[in-house]
C-alpha cells in the first residue's frame, strides 16, 4: 500500500517538473541566434518562395509561445514532430535508442560486475600493495580524458587491424550468418565499451572502496567481529548490506545517462547513438528533435531516481519506515 | 630504492620530453609536392554510343573492358541521406545517393561539358522547340518499360507543380511561365519555351520517376510526397532506373547499393553494365574519421586536404592508391565588403555612413585587393593545395575570363591608392579625409579553421596599411542572418559554390534583387534605391545571357561581367582549394576530369582482383 501510493506521488510530482523543464530549454533553443534556415539561405538555387514554405512548415512565422503550445500539445499526444529535413523524430530516435542502449547497458553491467568486488577487496584489504596499485590505476582511469583515451585506441586499432576503426557493423554485416554477426559486433564493440568501462569503473571502485570502509569501521561492526563471526560473514552479510546502499542511488543516476550517455564517446568512435544526433540537432537548431532527446532524458532522469527509491525501501528497512512515517 | 625508481623515472620523461623535440619526427616540407595536374595525360575512351540489340535500345560505353563482381566502399561525410526521394534532395549526400538510383534524359559529357543524351536515346533542339527521343526497350527495376508518359507525369506532375525541392520548377520558370510539354508517341515528347532561355537544356537532367510508383503518393499533396522514400523505406519496393538500386540502408552508419540488372548500358561485348556488383557508402562523421578509415583500408577513395597531401604523395609510390589532381573545384573563397547605403526601417543606416564613405569608394576597396597576400594564404593555410583566385567564376569553369591578369600583392600601390583618395598617414595609422581613424569589423564563421585562419591573415595584410581591423569569427548561423537579413556588417569571409558549366546560376548573387547579393542587399520594399551603375549592367547582362543560346554568343557577357567584378571589387576573391583525391589501385577504368571529378562513370569501374594489396603497409 505504502509504495504504491508512494509512487502516484512521486509520478504527480513529475509533471509540473517537466514542464518546467520543457519551456525552459525550448525557449533557450529558440532564443539563440541561430537560424535553422542558415545552410538554405546561403544556396543559390533556393528561391524566395521556398525560403517562405521552409518558414511555414518549421511555423518561424509565429510568435515563440504559440509555438510552445503547438510543440506541448502533440507532444502530450505523443507526436513528436518533424525534423527540420522532414523525417519524423520518432522513427530517428527509433533507430538510434538500441545502440545506445546495447552500448551503455554492457558497459553498465561490466562496471558494476567487475567495480563493486574491487571495490570491496580494496577495502578489505586495505593499504595492501594490491590496494595501492587499485588506487593508481583508478586514479589513471580518472584523469584521463574520454576523448583523449578513445582517440589513442581509434590509433591503435588503425595501426594494429585488430579492430574496425568505428561504426557498429560491418557493410557485409546483412549477409552473415548468426555466429559472425555476433563476432562482428563485439568486434566493434570492444573500444567504446573499454573507453567508456575503464573511466566509470575507476568512479565506481573507488565510491565502493570508500563506502566500505565506513562500514567497516562502524562500531557493528566492530561487535560482530568481536563476536566472533567468521571474516566472510561480516564482510558480505553485515558490512556489504550497509555500504551498498548509496551505490543504489547512483545506480538512480546511471539509469538517466544510459540514452543520452556517452555521447562524447560516441562522436569519436562514429558509434550510431543517441549522444551523436543530439549534437548535431543542436548544432542546427533542430527544435522538434532535441526537445525530444531533452524530455526523454528528463524522465529517464526521474524514472531513474524513482527505481533507485524503491529498491532502497526495498534493501533498507531505515528509508521504508520515514517513508510509512510520513 | 624509492629514490633509484624515481631517477629512472624522470629520466623517461625527460627522454620522452626530448623525443618529441627531434626534428626527424616532424616532416618539415615547404615545397609544393604537387604542382601540375596528373590527369592531363589521361587518355580517354571514345563517348558513349547508341546500339540497337534484340529490338532495345542501349547504351554501349567505350571504355575497356573490365571483369564483373567485387565492391567499392567510399565514404559519406555527415548524417547520411535525408531521403532517397531524387524530387526531394537537399543536400548533397541524398542528390548523390538518389542520382546513382535515377537517371535524367540528359546529362553532362564529363571532359567537355555539352549536354548529351542519357534515359534519352537522342534530342533535337528546333528554335524554342526541344523533341527528345527515348530509347525503345528499357525497363524500371520492377521490369516496366520506360516510356514518354513516365517524362510526361516527371514533369508535369512533380517540376512544374513544385512537388519535392521546388528549386526544381524555380530554374525552369522563364519570366513567370513554365514550359509547356506534349507527348508526339510513346517515345517521343516535346518541350516547347517561352523565349530563348540558355539554362534550361541542362534543367532537362532531372531524374525520371516511374508514374506507376510515384504518383499514389504524389496524388495525395505535398507532405505526404515530401515524406515518401524517406530514409527507413523498404528498400526492396523502390522502383528506380539507374545503374544501382538501394540494397540496404543502416542508419549513421551506411548505405548499400547493388548493381541494377535492368540497366541499360553495355559494354563492348554488349555486356549489361554496371561491372561491380555492391557501392557501399560508409557514413563518417568527419575527416579525420575518414583519414583513419582509409588507412585501415575500410574505404576505397579519399579526398585529401591540406597537410595531407604531401604525407600522402610521399607514400605513393609504394602504395596500394594513387592519387589524382582533379585541378581546383566550383567552390570560392572570398572576402565581401558591404557597399550598403541604405537605412532601417527606423532610419538608422545599416553601415555607419563614416565606413560607407570608405566601402563605397572603388580605390578603396582596389587598395584592399592590392593589399591581400594571396600567395601566403595558400602557402600557410591551403598548404600549397589550392590556386589564386580573381575572377568570380570558379577556376575550372568553362566560361572563365583568362584575361583578368593575376594581381600580386603590392603594398606601395595599395597605399598610393588610398592617398589618392585623400586617407593619410599618421604614425603609421591611417585616417580619412575627415580625420576618422580606418577601423571596421570583419566576420567570418567560427568553428571554420580555415576561414578563421584567412581572416587572421587577412587582418594583418590589413593593419599594414594602418587600418584596424577587429576580427569577429560568430556563429555561422548569425553570420547568414547578418549577411541576409540585418546587414549589420563591413567585411566578411564566405564561402560558396558556383556550378563550372552555367554561370546563370549565380543570378541571386549578382543581380541586384538577388537573394543572395549580399554586398548590397535590398528588401522587397526599396529595390532600386541606392542601385551603383556597375550593378545595373550587371544586371542587363545576366538578363541577356540567359537569352543567347550559343556559347560563342554568351562568352562575352559573362567576360563582362567578371571584369566588372575584378575592376569594382565588391568581392575579393581569394582561392580555390585543388581537389586531390587517392584511390585504390584495383580500381580500374578511372578517367578523371576536371569537371566531373573521378566518380562519374561508376558503372564503367571495376575491380582487378590480380593487383597487389599494396606492398608497403600506409601507415
Amino acid at each position: 500500500m505504502g509504495i504504491t501510493k508512494y509512487i502516484t506521488k512521486r509520478i504527480l510530482q513529475v509533471i509540473p517538473l517537466l514542464i518546467l523543464v520543457s519551456l525552459i530549454s525550448f525557449f533557450i533553443i529558440r532564443l539563440s541566434p541561430i537560424d535553422p534556415l542558415a545552410e538554405l539561405r546561403l544556396n543559390p538555387s533556393i528561391s524566395e518562395e521556398t525560403l517562405q514554405k521552409e518558414i511555414k512548415r518549421l511555423n518561424l512565422d509565429k510568435p515563440i509561445a504559440i509555438q510552445y503550445i503547438s510543440w506541448a500539445k502533440s507532444f502530450v499526444k505523443g507526436d513528436l514532430g518533424y525534423t527540420s529535413d522532414g523525417e519524423k523524430v520518432s522513427v530517428k530516435l527509433k533507430e538510434r535508442i538500441p545502440n545506445t542502449l546495447l552500448l551503455t547497458s554492457i558497459v553498465i553491467f561490466l562496471t558494476w560486475m567487475v567495480g563493486i568486488p574491487l571495490g570491496i577487496i580494496a577495502a578489505v584489504k586495505k593499504e595492501t600493495a594490491f590496494d595501492r596499485i587499485l588506487t593508481v590505476l583508478s586514479s589513471i582511469g580518472m584523469a584521463i580524458p574520454s576523448f583523449f583515451f578513445a582517440i589513442l585506441l581509434l590509433m591503435f586499432a588503425v595501426k594494429t587491424g585488430w579492430f574496425p576503426v568505428g561504426g557498429l557493423t560491418s557493410y557485409n554485416f546483412n549477409d552473415m550468418n548468426l555466429f559472425h554477426k555476433f563476432i562482428d559486433l563485439s568486434k566493434h564493440l570492444v573500444l567504446p565499451v573499454a573507453v567508456l568501462f575503464a573511466i566509470s569503473l575507476s568512479g565506481l571502485q573507488r565510491q565502493m572502496r570508500a563506502n566500505m570502509l565506513e562500514v567497516l569501521d562502524s562500531d557493528y561492526v566492530k561487535f560482530a567481529r568481536a563476536k566472533g563471526l567468521s571474516e566472510f560473514k561480516v564482510v558480505f552479510k553485515h558490512a556489504l548490506r550497509n555500504a551498498v546502499n548509496p551505490m543504489i542511488t547512483l545506480l538512480g543516476f546511471e539509469f538517466a545517462g544510459l540514452l543520452s550517455g556517452a555521447a562524447l564517446t560516441e562522436y569519436v568512435f562514429q558509434y550510431p547513438g543517441l549522444g551523436r544526433l543530439i549534437l548535431e540537432a543542436v548544432m542546427k537548431s533542430d527544435i522538434n528533435l532535441v526537445m525530444a532527446s531533452l524530455m526523454i532524458g528528463t524522465i529517464m532522469l526521474i524514472l531513474g531516481n524513482l527505481i533507485a527509491d524503491i529498491l532502497l525501501m526495498l534493501t533498507d528497512p531505515r528509508t521504508r519506515k520515514t517513508q510509512e512515517a510520513k | 630504492m624509492k629514490k633509484v625508481i624515481f631517477t629512472i623515472f624522470w629520466l623517461v620523461i625527460i627522454g620522452v620530453g626530448l623525443k618529441c623535440c627531434l626534428r626527424a619526427d616532424i616532416p618539415e616540407k615547404e615545397d609544393n609536392v604537387i604542382t601540375t595536374p596528373d590527369i592531363s595525360k589521361i587518355e580517354y575512351p571514345a563517348d558513349n554510343k547508341n546500339i540497337i540489340l534484340n529490338g532495345f535500345d542501349y547504351l554501349q560505353s567505350q571504355a575497356p573492358l573490365g571483369r564483373f563482381g567485387g565492391e567499392i566502399v567510399i565514404s559519406a561525410i555527415g548524417e547520411g541521406p535525408k531521403t532517397f526521394n531524387p524530387c526531394n534532395t537537399k543536400d548533397a549526400t541524398s542528390s548523390a545517393m538518389a542520382g546513382l538510383m535515377f537517371d535524367g534524359l540528359l546529362t553532362t559529357h564529363p571532359k567537355t561539358g555539352k549536354v548529351v543524351p542519357l534515359l534519352a536515346k537522342s534530342y533535337e533542339v528546333n528554335g524554342n522547340d526541344y523533341t527528345i527521343h527515348l530509347r525503345k526497350g528499357i525497363k524500371w527495376t520492377d521490369s516496366k518499360d520506360i516510356t514518354a508518359d513516365d517524362v510526361m507525369y516527371t514533369y508535369n506532375e512533380i517540376v512544374f507543380k513544385g512537388l519535392g525541392n521546388p528549386s526544381a520548377m524555380d530554374a525552369m520558370m522563364i519570366e513567370g511561365k513554365l514550359p509547356e510539354l506534349t507527348k508526339i508517341d510513346n517515345y517521343t515528347v516535346k518541350f516547347t519555351i517561352q523565349k530563348p532561355f540558355a539554362p534550361f537544356l541542362r534543367q532537362l537532367s532531372y531524374p525520371i520517376v516511374p508514374k506507376h510508383y510515384f504518383k499514389p503518393y504524389s496524388d495525395k499533396g505535398a507532405s505526404t510526397f515530401n515524406a515518401f522514400l524517406n530514409p527507413d523505406t523498404n528498400p526492396k519496393s523502390i522502383v528506380s532506373n539507374g545503374p544501382f538500386k538501394l540494397k540496404e540502408y543502416v542508419a549513421a552508419q551506411r548505405v548499400v547499393f547493388e548493381r541494377n540488372p535492368n540497366y541499360y548500358k553495355v559494354n563492348l561485348n554488349n555486356e549489361k553494365l554496371p561491372y561491380i556488383d555492391k557501392l557501399i557508402y560508409l557514413i563518417v562523421g568527419d575527416t579525420n574519421n575518414e583519414i583513419l578509415k582509409f588507412e585501415a583500408k575500410e574505404i576505397d577513395l579519399i579526398g585529401l586536404k591540406g597537410n595531407n597531401v604531401a604525407r600522402y604523395k610521399e607514400k605513393e609510390a609504394n602504395s596500394d592508391y594513387t592519387i589524382y589532381n582533379l585541378g581546383p573545384d566550383t567552390g570560392t573563397l572570398f572576402l565581401t565588403i558591404n557597399l550598403n547605403g541604405r537605412k532601417d526601417k527606423n532610419g538608422k543606416y545599416y553601415v555607419n555612413p563614416v565606413k560607407q564613405k570608405w566601402f563605397q569608394n572603388k580605390n578603396f576597396r582596389q587598395a584592399i585587393n592590392y593589399a591581400i597576400d594571396r600567395k601566403s594564404m595558400i602557402q600557410n593555410i591551403a598548404f600549397g593545395v589550392a590556386e589564386p583566385l580573381f575572377t568570380a567564376e570558379s577556376l575550372n569553369s568553362i566560361y572563365l575570363n583568362r584575361n583578368l591578369k593575376a594581381i600580386s600583392r603590392d603594398k606601395v600601390k595599395a597605399m598610393q591608392l588610398l592617398k589618392d583618395e585623400g586617407f593619410e598617414y599618421k604614425y603609421g595609422k591611417l585616417y580619412d579625409k575627415n580625420g576618422n581613424y580606418v577601423e571596421f569589423d570583419l566576420y567570418t564563421n567560427a568553428g571554420n579553421l580555415e576561414r578563421e585562419a584567412l581572416g587572421v591573415m587577412i587582418k594583418q595584410d590589413l593593419e599594414e596599411l594602418g587600418m584596424k581591423v577587429n576580427f569577429k569569427p560568430i556563429e555561422f548561423n548569425s553570420l547568414v542572418n547578418k549577411l541576409t537579413n540585418t546587414y549589420d556588417w563591413d567585411f566578411a569571409i564566405m564561402g560558396l559554390t558556383g556550378s563550372p558549366l552555367e554561370p546563370h546560376d549565380g543570378k541571386n548573387v549578382w543581380t541586384s534583387t538577388g537573394s543572395l547579393h549580399m554586398f548590397n542587399m535590398r528588401g522587397s520594399s526599396n529595390a532600386d534605391s541606392y542601385i551603383y551603375t556597375w550593378e545595373k549592367e550587371l544586371d542587363e547582362l545576366f538578363g541577356n545571357g540567359a537569352l543567347k543560346l550559343n556559347f560563342e554568343e554568351r562568352k562575352p557577357i559573362y567576360d563582362r561581367y567578371q571584369e566588372i567584378v575584378y575592376e569594382e571589387n565588391p568581392v575579393i576573391y581569394l582561392y580555390s582549394p585543388t581537389r586531390i583525391i587517392a584511390i585504390r589501385k584495383k580500381i580500374k577504368n578511372i578517367f578523371p576530369t576536371p569537371l566531373s571529378g573521378l566518380l562519374y562513370n561508376l558503372d564503367e569501374i571495376y575491380i582487378d582482383k590480380s593487383c597487389p594489396a599494396g606492398t608497403s603497409e600506409v601507415k
